[in-house]
Parts: structure tokens; C-alpha cells; sequence
């Protein structure tokens, strides 16, 4: 059987050992662990029904014990709960030392479920019976302070999202969410997302191994043209036709469209060539990403390079942006009316399994945060403009269990 | 239940990776020492690197598509079918087909194989057999069924991330594979060294000549303190005790009084160093979540009991790869049984081809229970009778099987690798493999 069920943590599938010590778990107990007892119902009468089969009606001696990742202090009422519908099948938990039946229960887990076992012993004789419901995934927590993050669920998957994109087809919206082997096209129904189209991008390549690709909604004001999808040696075209979702992908090593830019992609690799047009006198070099940043002296360019600093293009000449130690490879600006005009997102350094988003202002050369860090249970995989300059489309990656989760994300003044 | 390991893994994930990129880098020579030859079959680390199987495990331990795309069971599992990924190649350029699959795999297991027959159709390859097969695609996902062809027997040829640049038995040489069908891996070269020495492989990461080295359980304590960086797996090692069930150990009783002999907490304590857990089941408590209901408690008088109304004639214990630590198991062991009144000697396998006891270290590929029963059971020359797979039949074939005292589990032990600060993205699958094509070089172009 398979019972949804409230519940919190899961077993790691592998660890990594520190000196350190672990500051995080702290923290895991006071966010992960909700409160509650209202999914115990199913698994409990499941169990007790299947106890009562073998022990039969009469008194019995009930201990419970929990080797779960279930909060001690939810046992008890666990236990309430079972109690109740053991004695509904006609057990009645006993505390007589002469009862002749002793059920132990162990609140188990595995690595996919949750597992209640049940020893009844009779005499010498034990056997046992045993009830799994589904783990459930943990909760996201977030912050900000100065500029806030914000940051809303567009979907999640277990499939990797390079990027989401919206159009209208008619009167009607669609998602369209770019995966490395395929489009997708979402409609609403009732206020949520239901899949409407599929697609198959067909490739004479393989794809490199940390895919990259982006979805740029109606850049070309064609008749009939809605998005084009950039991937890794692959460019689709996606159009309407008779109120229905067109698309062809055709190999294409052309240049991307990022930050007022063409820049040409590396499709074996996970980063542009540094080829940019039209380009500067001295060329990029090889970067992860860009973003156009507008500040009260013009609109700049910045590069975040694979080598590790970002460079900063202002009428044409490069410099090195101070400040970003701590910023990983993904950079992305969004309109801002909190100060200059931009604000340029920023992930953390680090290949962490968790990581953070924070938003930062580059008056001169030296990058300000403006914002605190907004925590993710992930590690950022993927940050782009979106159609509308005052958010951005971020997905990131969460590794236990592997799911990719799209966001949109904006800032607000505090 | 191990929530501060997932804790610590995030701390010591952020300590590793400061002032890192976020994006993995191409490029870089990874350089990997281990003790054991890196060909071993089935599981020497450069084979994984080099060769492709049907199916894999994915990092969470459950079956996916590698070089076959798709799979069909039929006929109640009598029948399986496996489509080819198209367009595969293998290094030296010929092309992935199913007469070279077929091939293979037969070559793998001879006539052990789990079916009967195996043939091509189309881009499709069809597994027969007389009994049902419904593990078939985690079975195939193992080690011993990566598809290898043997164009060049000097050098064989695989799909898999690297090809081999140069082979032999202490070292194998291998780039990255550009057409790799999952991407082509970060780093340019890796190079295994093999029968390197623990002290050796340390040395040599302490002074930068290597990137990763093995941390047995044993000395995770110490790789602690020495402050070595450490990537460890969950317990996917059984250490078992294999009783024979013929000649002097025919009588059940004597089988059952070894079982309760056996101080698995004295191994956990003393030898291991608090390291793996204590086990009485022959799968991992995280994988079953039931492994608490096979008793690990030493019980001396009721194993005095069953040994005093059995005559026996003295046991000899052999050590199936014998190494320094197994040999302190067993002699610990011997200790113990002699407690319970049985005389043990521990003597080399090549002495003693039918020896009473075996003392067997069996790593555990399978990361979905019923297809790990089936594993284990295969070590045991047993056979999963039932095809349910929910948790109380998998639980009640186990128990029905140890019953007979011919497996007596004793521990479970994780796979450990210590790794220079320059490694950066590298994970273990669930079995504890590094996922080298998926690691990459900090600093590297």
C-alpha cells in the first residue's frame, strides 16, 4: 500500500565527514520537522487491522519504540492513534503483566518509506506484520533583508528544467518549460498547469554533460513566431499554427541572444566561447554568463568568466568587478525601482548541495550587496531574463531526492 | 537513523568548495590510487569508467536506462526485452549492436547466466528463461554485466566516459571520451594506479601527487584526524561469515550456536573503530528499515547449549580476500567460538578449497531492496523463491533463508575515499562508486 503521511528527514545516501561541527542540524530540526498528527490515520488502521488478524480480539500488551526519523515527540499520539484502532478491531492495549500478547511496534523508515513493523508475540512465537507509506520531500524555508528576494514556484520536476518561458497562443497562456530532450507546453486548468503539448528535440550530438539552454519569447515580432529555444548546438523555433504550439529545432551552432548581446555558446562545454558581436576591441573570453546592468552612468555589461572574476564592459572597456569573492558562476539583472535602476542577482560560490541568491548594486567597479542572501535548498543551475526585465527565471537543482524546481524572482523595496 | 551525516555533508561541502566557481570546470588530470588491481572484475574502479552496462543505478540507487533505452518484461517475466540507445559507439569506433551485446554479456557469466537464452532482435535484445526474472534490470545494471568488446584482448574496448590510453595491471591510463552518450566528462585524463599501499596512497595525497585515495572503515577515525577531506558511502559492504552446511556443520544446532557465538559488537567496537553498523541481516538497515528484527545480541550460554549436545571436530576457517584487518576478524571469531566450546583455526583458502567457515566481504551494487536480496542470496547460491517485493515478503524470504545459519551476517560497512581539496563535484553512487566523469578540477581551464 502506498498512504501519504506527514513526516520529515530522510536517510542519506551518502555523507561527507567534517571536523566541523554540524552548525546545520540545528537548524534541519527546527525547519524540517512539522508538527502534526493528522496523516496517521491510514497506516495506523492498516496496521492495527493486520495485528488484530493475527493476535485476534482480547488484551494485549502494546510497546512502541521509533528508529524513524519521526520527532519523539510525535510517538505518543502516534501511539493514541493506534491504540484507538487497535481497539476498534477488538485489541485492547493492556498494561497487566499477565496478558498473554505483547505487540511490539517499531516506527521504521527505508530509504524510499516510511515503515511500521509489528512483532506479536504469543508465547515463544513472533511474527511479524508490517505497514510502508510514501517519505514525503522537506519544506523550503527563505529570507531576505534590505531588498527582498522573492522567489515563486513555476513548477517542479524530476527532470532537469533549463529554463521557462510564457506566451500566448490566442487568449490563452501557456508555460513553456525547456528541458534538455524536450519542450513542454503547460495550459491552466483551474489554476493549475497541465501538460498540453510535448516535444522531442532530436539531435545529431550528445549533450554535454551539465546541459545549458534558454527559452527568449518573441524576439523575432514575426507573424505567428512565439519563442526561440537556444541549446547546446540546437536552436527551436516554436509558432503558432490554427491556435496550436508549433515547434522545429534544426542543429544550429549560431550565437545566443544574452544582455543586448549575441554571444556563441560552447556545445560540448558548459559556457560561451567568449565570442561576443558585436562585441568590444578586447573580447570576454570565456564566460558562464551576462547580464546589462543600468546605473545612473549608462548601461554596463558584466561577464561572469569561467575563470572566476567578472569583468565589467563600460563604453567598451573591460574591468575586474571587485567584491564577489563569494559569487558562483550564474549572474542575472532584473529593473529595480529600489535604487539605480538595476539590481544584478547573483548565485554563492561553492558546489554545495544548498545555495543562496542575493541581489547586488555596482555603483563603480566594486559589486554592493544590497540584499541578504535568500537560502535554497538547492544549488542554482540556471538563472535568465525573462520578457519582463523586473524578474528573472531561476531553477535549481535539490539533490536528495534529485528534483528541479523553477522560480520566478523578483526583488521589493523594503 | 544518520541525519548529522547529512548535516556534516552540507558543512564540509561548503568548507571544500570556498571561493570555488559554481560551475564545474572542463579539463585537469584526475590522478586515483587504490590498493586493488583497477581492473579487478567485476568492480575495479577503471572499469566503471571505461565500460557501460544495459541498465544502471542511478545515484539514488534505483534502475535507469543506460546503454539499453528502454525495457519490457513479458510473458510474467519470463521474457525480457531491451531496446539499444541509438547512435552508441564503442572507443574504437565500432559501432553498439546487439550481437556485440549478446556477446558480452555471455562472456560475463557462462553458464551462470540468469537466463536462458539471448537473442537480437532489430536494435532489441530478448533475455528468455525457464523461471520467472523480475530483477533482471537491476541484475544487469551490476558490475559483472558491463558490456565490454573484446576486439583487441590487450585492450578492450567500452562506451563509457574514458577510453583507455594505455592498460596494465597496476595502472590504466584513460581520457575523456568527447561522444560520451551522457556528456563528456569534466576532466580531460584520469589516471588509477593500482596495488599502491594505504601509507602510499596518504603520502601521496598529503603531497599532492594524488587526487583520491581509499579510506577503509577501519581508519575513517583517522582520516578524521589527520583532517583529510573524506567522501563516505552508506553501508554497502556486508562482512558474513558463510557456514557450510555439509560435514562437520551438517547439524543445524552447531550452525545456530556459531551465529550466537559471534560478538559483532567486539568487531564494531574494537576493530571497526564504531564505523558501519552491526548487522544480523543481510541487507542494510536504510535500505529494508526491518534489519532490527535479525538479532545481533551475542548470546554465550544458549550457544554453550547448542554446541554441548553436538559432536564436532575442530572447524577451519579461511578468509575469502584475506587482508590485515580481515585476518583480526577471524581470529576474533575464533576467539569467540572457542568460548562456546567450538575449536577454529583459521587457514589460507588456498589450503582448504572446502573450508567450514568463510569469512566473505560481498559489496552490495543493488540500491532497491528486493533486487539487493537477490544479490545477496545469488553469493549464497540461493534464489528469491517468491515474486512479491513489498517489505514483509522480502523480510520473510530473508528470514526464511537465515534461518537455515548457512549466512551469518556481521557487519555492514560504508566504502570511503579521501580527496584533494582541488576535487571538486565528486559523488558516490548509491553503492559507493565514485562518479568520476561527473567530478571536475578546481583551477583547470
Amino acid at each position: 500500500m502506498r498512504i501519504k503521511m506527514r513526516v520529515a528527514g530522510y536517510n542519506p545516501r551518502q555523507r561527507m565527514i567534517s571536523h566541523r561541527p554540524p552548525l546545520l542540524l540545528i537548524f534541519a530540526l527546527v525547519f524540517l520537522f512539522p508538527a502534526g498528527a493528522s496523516g496517521w490515520d491510514n497506516p495506523s488502521d492498516e496496521l492495527a487491522k493486520q495485528i488484530a488478524a493475527i493476535a485476534g480480539p482480547g488484551p494485549a500488551k502494546l510497546t512502541m519504540r521509533n528508529r524513524s526519523s519521526l520527532p519523539a515527540e510525535q510517538v505518543p499520539a502516534i501511539r493514541r492513534t493506534l491504540e484507538r484502532d487497535l481497539q476498534s478491531y477488538g485489541v485492547i492495549a493492556s498494561s497487566s503483566p499477565e496478558v498473554a500478547t505483547v505487540i511490539r511496534v517499531t516506527l521504521s523508515q527505508n530509504l524510499q518509506h516510511e515503515l511500521w513493523i509489528a512483532e506479536v508475540q504469543e508465547g515463544a512465537e513472533v511474527k511479524v506484520v508490517m505497514v510502508s507509506t510514501d517519505l514525503p520531500a522537506t519544506q523550503t524555508p527563505s529570507a531576505g533583508a534590505g531588498v527582498t528576494i522573492r522567489k515563486t514556484l513555476l513548477r517542479a520536476q524530476e527532470t532537469p528544467i533549463l529554463d521557462v518561458g510564457f506566451i500566448s497562443i490566442g487568449d490563452e497562456r501557456r508555460m513553456v518549460v525547456l528541458e534538455p530532450e524536450q519542450v513542454t507546453a503547460y495550459r491552466q486548468d483551474n489554476g493549475t498547469w497541465v501538460q498540453d503539448q510535448s516535444f522531442d528535440i532530436v539531435r545529431s550530438r550528445p549533450l554535454p554533460r551539465d546541459p545549458r539552454g534558454r527559452i527568449v519569447v518573441g524576439a523575432s515580432g514575426a507573424s505567428g513566431h512565439l519563442f526561440d529555444a537556444y541549446l547546446p548546438g540546437v536552436v527551436c523555433s516554436g509558432s503558432e499554427s490554427n491556435g496550436r504550439l508549433e515547434l522545429s529545432c534544426t542543429d544550429n551552432d549560431g550565437p545566443w541572444p544574452i544582455a543586448s548581446q549575441k554571444a556563441f555558446y560552447n556545445a560540448t562545454r558548459n559556457y560561451f566561447t567568449g565570442l561576443v558581436a558585436p562585441g568590444y576591441s578586447t573580447q570576454p573570453g570565456p564566460f558562464y554568463s551576462a547580464a546589462e546592468y543600468a546605473r545612473s552612468g549608462g548601461t554596463v555589461t558584466l561577464f561572469s568568466r569561467t575563470t572566476g572574476e567578472t569583468v565589467l564592459y563600460d563604453k567598451g572597456v573591460p574591468r575586474i568587478v571587485t567584491g564577489t569573492r563569494d559569487w558562483g558562476s550564474d549572474i542575472v539583472s532584473i529593473h529595480s525601482t529600489c535604487g539605480e535602476g538595476s539590481l544584478l542577482l547573483v548565485s554563492a560560490a561553492g558546489a554545495a548541495a544548498t545555495d543562496s541568491v542575493r541581489a547586488y548594486e555596482i555603483p563603480g567597479r566594486e559589486a554592493i550587496p544590497v540584499s541578504g542572501p535568500m537560502p535554497l535548498d538547492g544549488s542554482v543551475v540556471a538563472m535568465w531574463e525573462t520578457a519582463d526585465d523586473s524578474t528573472a527565471t531561476m531553477v535549481i537543482r535539490k539533490a536528495q531526492p534529485v528534483q528541479y524546481e523553477a522560480y520566478n524572482v523578483s526583488a521589493v523595496c523594503n | 537513523m544518520s541525519r548529522p551525516f547529512v548535516i556534516s555533508s552540507l558543512v564540509i561541502c561548503l568548507a571544500l568548495s570556498a571561493g570555488a566557481r559554481t560551475r564545474s570546470h572542463y579539463g585537469g588530470a584526475l590522478r586515483i590510487e587504490t590498493q586493488s588491481d583497477p581492473w579487478r572484475v567485476p568492480d575495479g574502479i577503471a572499469r566503471r569508467l571505461v565500460f557501460d552496462g544495459l541498465t544502471r543505478f542511478d545515484d539514488s540507487g534505483v534502475v535507469a536506462p543506460g546503454l539499453a533505452i528502454r525495457w519490457e518484461s513479458q510473458n510474467n517475466n519470463l521474457r525480457w526485452q531491451f531496446w539499444l540507445r541509438p547512435g552508441v559507439r564503442f572507443h574504437d569506433g565500432a559501432a553498439l549492436t546487439p550481437a556485440a551485446v549478446a556477446a558480452s554479456l555471455s562472456r560475463s557469466c557462462g553458464k551462470q547466466c540468469p537466463w536462458t537464452g539471448l537473442n537480437a532482435v532489430g536494435n532489441s535484445l530478448v533475455f528468455a528463461s525457464d523461471s520467472p526474472m523480475p530483477e533482471l534490470p537491476a541484475e544487469l545494471a551490476r558490475s559483472m554485466y558491463l558490456i565490454v568488446r573484446r576486439h583487441d584482448a590487450a585492450q578492450p574496448s567500452g562506451t563509457g566516459p574514458f577510453r583507455v590510453i594505455n592498460a596494465s595491471d597496476r595502472l590504466a591510463s584513460l581520457a575523456a571520451n568527447n561522444d560520451y552518450w551522457q556528456g563528456r566528462p569534466f576532466v580531460d585524463t584520469v589516471q588509477v594506479e593500482g596495488n599502491r599501499s594505504l601509507r602510499d596512497q596518504w603520502l601521496d595525497l598529503s603531497v599532492g601527487r594524488a587526487d583520491m585515495v581509499e579510506v577503509p572503515p577501519e581508519l575513517l577515525h583517522q582520516a578524521l584526524q589527520d583532517r583529510l577531506m573524506v567522501l563516505a558511502s552508506r553501508p554497502t559492504d556486508l562482512l558474513v561469515l558463510s557456514v557450510s552446511s555439509k560435514g562437520a556443520l551438517h547439524d543445524d544446532q552447531l550452525r545456530q550456536a556459531i551465529a550466537l557465538a559471534v560478538d559483532r559488537a567486539a568487531l564494531f567496537n574494537v576493530i571497526f573503530q564504531k564505523e558501519g553498523e552491526p548487522t544480523g541481516s543481510l541487507l542494510p538497515s536504510d535500505l529494508t528499515g526491518y534489519a532490527f528484527l535479525f538479532p545481533t545480541e551475542r548470546d554465550i550460554a544458549r550457544a554453550r547449549n547448542y554446541r554441548a549436545g553436538a559432536n564436532t571436530s575442530p572447524l577451519v576457517l579461511t578468509i575469502e580476500n584475506p587482508d590485515a584487518t580481515e585476518q583480526l576478524v577471524a581470529q576474533r571469531i575464533v576467539l569467540n567460538l572457542r568460548e562456546a566450546g567450538l575449536n577454529a583455526t583459521v587457514r589460507p583458502a588456498s589450503s582448504e578449497p572446502t573450508a567450514d567457515l568463510v569469512l566473505k566481504r560481498i559489496h552490495l551494487e543493488a540500491g532497491d531492496a528486493a533486487a539487493a536480496l537477490d544479490e545477496m542470496l545469488e553469493n549464497f547460491g540461493q534464489k528469491m523463491t517468491g515474486e512479491t517485493r513489498d517489505p514483509e515478503a522480502l523480510y520473510k524470504e530473508e528470514r526464511d533463508f537465515l534461518k537455515t545459519y548457512q549466512a551469518i551476517p556481521l557487519l555492514y560497512l560504508p566504502r570511503a575515499f579521501a580527496v584533494s581539496e582541488r576535487v571538486r563535484d565528486l559523488r558516490l553512487t548509491a553503492d559507493g562508486t565514485p562518479m568520476i566523469a561527473d567530478a571536475s578540477i578546481d583551477g583547470a581551464k
